[in-house]
């Protein structure tokens, strides 16, 4: 097995349908002008010139997936008796996430560390983990809003693939990463790629050097406690947030989730399905208190998780790969790269965020 | 030059407000974001272009004290329909008005120059000039305006302490508004099902359009999460989504302003506004009203009468 | 660990009995239906469970019965939103779900040779009860052990048999008091905080452990303070909204510390550690 490789770009549709022979392969599928990660069909346009609007985090950690299921049961000998049934699949089928961006792949090993875990593991999204295969498609420049390189990532990042391409001469230079993505590379249509090598490496590092890294050169690894704890400061920057969810949604390092339970008469399940910590109702108790009521604090626990509390755990690693969707479709174009921008600044002052007196000036 | 005179205006009102409320540049120049200015030195970062999408008057239910907001003539609607339900106190508000010949949209930008980070933008009166990494393009700006734009029938705010500009009068066919309804309204029953499935699909719910919205008041209360009563579930299917976008749309008959805000924020692009505007157009059919139009009327969902114009009821 | 190794799989238990603790607040003693994990369930005092009404939904709830007495587990469960009065409405021979234990534990270890201070109000006494009865069931590790309970009246006042045997034990100082005065009532009255001021009892040796409403917690640890407590020696638990109850589905966090998995018991010397929503 070969672990470098060439694909022509004319073979593309027959290497997704070669591997989706005995598998489910994730590809970035053009609808109208929307590029959605779906599960591939013949009858699908896979598009990989930009990136998907969403990105490949459903093909493992579905937005709505079923935990277990459950069945009332009563016998008639018994009828003041209920007894009661319940039954978890974790049967998943091998599949292949084909067309996702390095900061999508890498979105994988920041849930990975959370749902993969010595105390209590996922089984559900493990087992979906283990049985995928990532083929990334390095970028050939950055996107509206992209920063990867600030996070410790890059548009040719091998982190959480296991395998990647990236763009030569009318096809794809290919190169495996994992044992896993060794297997991809003995398909057929895989030609060797071994003279493809150096002109890759030359489109990866002019790639690299185009994207722009927010934090500049002198701000610090961590966020200022002091500037993250100025209600002032968060007011500020997030008076125009609208609180909706579009950036949890997009994003690929979002793992938050719901619970809740469906019931048909004698039969339901429980759900699993994504949730959003910028809902007002997130931490919302029965009581009627709540530790976030206000945006202000939501989005302070939100930027504070990726960049703060993740980090403190996990030696560092930041949970947001700078993928820029949150950016790209924020209604009203909040920039976490910017916010995150003032907290790393080694001059960040609390005092220069203080709500101004009106009278004090003029 | 209009931001000239829009800032001379911001800097007069500032002292008498606790924030003014206008646009400034955003992560790129074809990204605005909303600014909340408390101080002169932040004037200056305010713009007025094609890019001034976000409808800043949708803050203004959520402010606690005097704010002064800029709004474009769409957005100016939202304020008219806030006064008409009382969610705003017009004493507690200076609406600068900005005559506007139309917005960009930023997806339609996007596709033209094939999703390039845009390095520099050069707006004119009709045009935008576009700079990516592998060149210029020029792009007329009713090419790729969004679609309310086309049919603008309020180029200048109806309301408005002060204006920035000289006001504009309409040169579009009022008959026009509807027209992309009235197509949809030509399919058969099953081609609109489909076609609403088909978009539905997409739909992730995120509820951008539902928190962009202006005149949706349910909010945190909405029904697509509530548990008592329980409406939906959290599954994904078109049932559940419709059902949410319906219930949504509904809430808005006869009190959406068509500001287009829905549409424009949808990440999955999907044309969210039709609900809407096939019940306002059934809505101005019964009841001959305009929502955001004018201070004095009531929606007509908020008024009963007995014997309704055009409703034929039997007699009592 | 119940649910074997899907930590989302609740087991399946039976409610074998349901105790009336006030007008708004039931006991549930539950029995695993598979006899054998039932017999080789462990748990320490101060492990939460999520008990499930199937088709309603789950919730947490200390188990507050203590490891040292293992007939079954119990859980006092108020009734305030879906699934406790969902909950409610479960009879004896009816079948729910229970995932446990989750959670950290009271530091019983750090605790021994020292004094004990409970302070408890309402429902609070539940999490309190688990450490109560397990330190009494090994009493000679501990020295005196003081609890200063209330509620709001006297029917709300939990675990009233236990509360009556307590009262008459000599190795415990149980003080009892209910926020006003009340018809039939001759014991004390006056708020927890204020009872425990008017106590002042000495930090020496000693560690406090409080649970209630927040209101009677923040006022609780103002006292505290007062008496020359250390942070470190306060210990209380924390409740959040949780679903998963394994520190995965991101919601009931403090800084980077889960209060359904890191806690829900926490030293006030931790949670001055950690960032607050606050």
């Amino acid at each position: 097995m070969a672990d470098k490789g060439y694909l022509p770009k004319e073979k593309i549709k027959e290497f997704v349908e070669a591997l989706g022979k005995d598998a489910a392969v994730y590809a970035p599928s053009l609808e109208g002008d929307t590029i959605i990660f779906r599960q591939y069909t013949p009858d699908k346009e896979i598009a990989l010139d930009r990136p998907a609007n969403t990105p490949p985090k459903g093909a493992i950690y579905p937005q709505c997936e079923t935990l277990l299921n459950f069945e009332f049961k009563k016998d008639q000998a018994t009828p003041e008796k209920m007894d009661i049934e319940l039954k978890t699949n974790l049967d998943f089928p091998k599949a292949f996430v084909f067309g996702g961006r390095p900061c999508d792949a890498r979105g994988f090993t920041v849930i990975d560390r959370v749902f993969i875990n010595p105390e209590a593991s996922d089984p559900y999204y493990q087992k979906r983990r283990e049985n995928t295969t990532i083929i990334t498609k390095c970028c050939n420049g950055p996107y509206a809003g992209c920063f990867c390189v600030g996070v410790g990532g890059g548009p040719a990042s091998k982190e959480g693939s296991d395998v990647v391409m990236t763009e030569v001469d009318g096809g794809y230079y290919m190169e495996a990463v994992t044992d896993k993505g060794k297997a991809v590379m003995s398909l057929p249509m895989v030609q060797d790629g071994a003279s493809y090598e150096a002109k890759a490496k030359e489109a990866n590092e002019k790639a690299t050097a185009m994207v722009r890294n927010p934090f500049p050169a002198d701000s610090v690894d961590k966020v200022s406690p002091e500037l993250f704890d100025s209600a002032d400061f968060w007011d500020k920057v997030i008076a125009k947030c609208v609180s909706c969810g579009a950036c949890t949604f997009l994003c690929p390092t979002c793992y938050c989730f719901n619970i809740t339970d469906e019931l048909a008469i004698m039969t339901g399940e429980r759900i699993r399905t994504w949730d959003s910590c910028m809902f007002q109702h997130f931490t919302l108790e029965t009581s009627g208190h709540n530790p976030r009521p206000i945006k202000n604090k939501r989005f302070r626990n939100r930027v504070g998780h990726k960049f703060y509390y993740y980090p403190e755990k996990y030696e560092n690693a930041i949970a947001c790969t700078g993928c820029g969707r949150c950016i790209r479709y924020c209604p009203v174009s909040v920039d976490i790269s910017e916010i995150v921008g003032y907290l790393k600044d080694p001059k960040a002052d609390p005092a220069q965020w203080a709500a101004e007196k009106k009278d004090a000036k003029n | 030059m209009s931001t000239q005179k829009l800032k001379e205006i911001i800097n007069k009102v500032l002292p008498d407000v606790e924030a003014v409320i206008a646009w400034q540049e955003g992560f790129d120049k074809l990204n605005v974001t909303p600014i909340f200015i408390t101080s002169p030195e932040q004037v200056d970062k305010v713009v007025w272009n094609a890019a001034c999408a976000q409808n800043l008057a949708s803050y203004l239910p959520s402010q606690k004290k005097k704010v002064a907001v800029v709004v474009k003539g769409c957005d100016s609607r939202t304020i008219v329909q806030y006064m008409q339900e009382g969610l705003i106190d017009r004493n507690n508000v200076i609406i600068i008005g900005m005559p506007c010949k139309g917005i960009i949209s930023k997806k339609k930008v996007q596709k033209a120059i094939n999703n390039e980070p845009v390095e520099e933008i050069t707006f004119t009166d009709d045009s935008i000039k576009v700079k990516t990494p592998s060149g210029e393009k020029t792009l007329a700006i009713k090419d790729v305006c969004p679609s309310k734009c086309a049919t603008c029938q309020y180029p200048t705010p109806i309301i408005s302490d002060q204006l920035a500009a000289d006001a504009i009068q309409s040169d579009k066919p009022a008959g026009a508004v509807y027209a992309d309804v009235a197509e949809l309204e030509g399919k058969t029953l099953e081609e609109r099902w489909a076609y609403f499935a088909k978009e539905f699909d997409k739909c992730i719910r995120c509820y951008a359009c539902r928190n962009a919205c202006p005149m949706c008041v349910c909010q945190d209360s909405c029904i697509a999460e509530t548990r008592d009563p329980h409406w939906i579930t959290q599954r994904l299917t078109f049932d559940e989504k419709l059902m949410f976008h319906m219930i949504h749309s509904l809430h808005l008959a006869g009190r959406c302003v068509e500001c287009g805000e829905c549409e424009r924020v949808c990440p999955m692009e999907i044309p969210v506004a039709k609900l809407k505007k096939k019940i306002n157009k059934e809505m101005k059919e019964l009841f001959d009203y305009t929502p955001g139009v004018n201070p004095e009327d009531k929606p007509p969902m908020f008024v009963f009468n007995v014997d309704e114009a055009k409703i034929k009821e039997h007699k009592l | 660990m119940t649910g074997n190794h899907n930590p989302y799989l609740p087991e399946l238990a039976t409610v074998i009995k349901v105790i009336d603790e006030t007008p708004n607040i039931k006991s549930f003693q539950v029995v695993f239906n598979d006899a054998e994990k039932m017999k080789n369930f462990t748990f320490e005092p101060g492990q939460v469970g999520q008990l499930s009404v199937f088709g309603v939904g789950e919730s947490t709830f200390v188990i507050n019965s203590p490891p040292t007495r293992m007939d079954y587990l119990q859980f006092s469960v108020m009734k305030a939103g879906e699934v406790t009065t969902a909950l409610h409405g479960i009879y004896e021979g009816d079948i729910i779900g229970v995932r446990a234990p989750l959670g950290n534990w009271f530091p019983y270890d750090f605790m021994k040779g020292k004094n004990i201070l409970f302070i408890g109000g309402g429902i609070g006494l539940a999490p309190l009860r688990t450490l109560i009865l397990y330190m009494l069931d090994n009493r000679a590790d501990y020295k005196d052990i003081t609890i200063i309970y209330g509620s709001r009246t006297p029917p709300d006042l939990c675990y009233k048999d236990e509360l009556k045997e307590w009262e008459e034990r000599s190795d415990v100082n149980l003080i009892l008091t209910v926020d006003n005065e009340f018809p039939g009532w001759d014991k004390r009255t006056g708020f927890v905080p204020t009872v425990l001021r008017e106590e002042a009892p000495k930090p020496d040796n000693t560690i406090a452990i409080t649970c209630g409403p927040p209101i009677m917690i923040k006022f609780v640890l103002e006292g505290l303070a007062d008496l020359k407590f250390p942070d470190e020696n306060i210990i209380t638990t924390l409740e959040a909204r949780m679903k998963c109850g394994i520190g995965l589905c991101g919601r009931c966090n403090l800084g980077h510390k889960y209060i359904c998995k890191d806690g829900p018991v926490f030293s006030l010397k931790q949670l001055k550690e950690l960032p607050s929503d606050e």
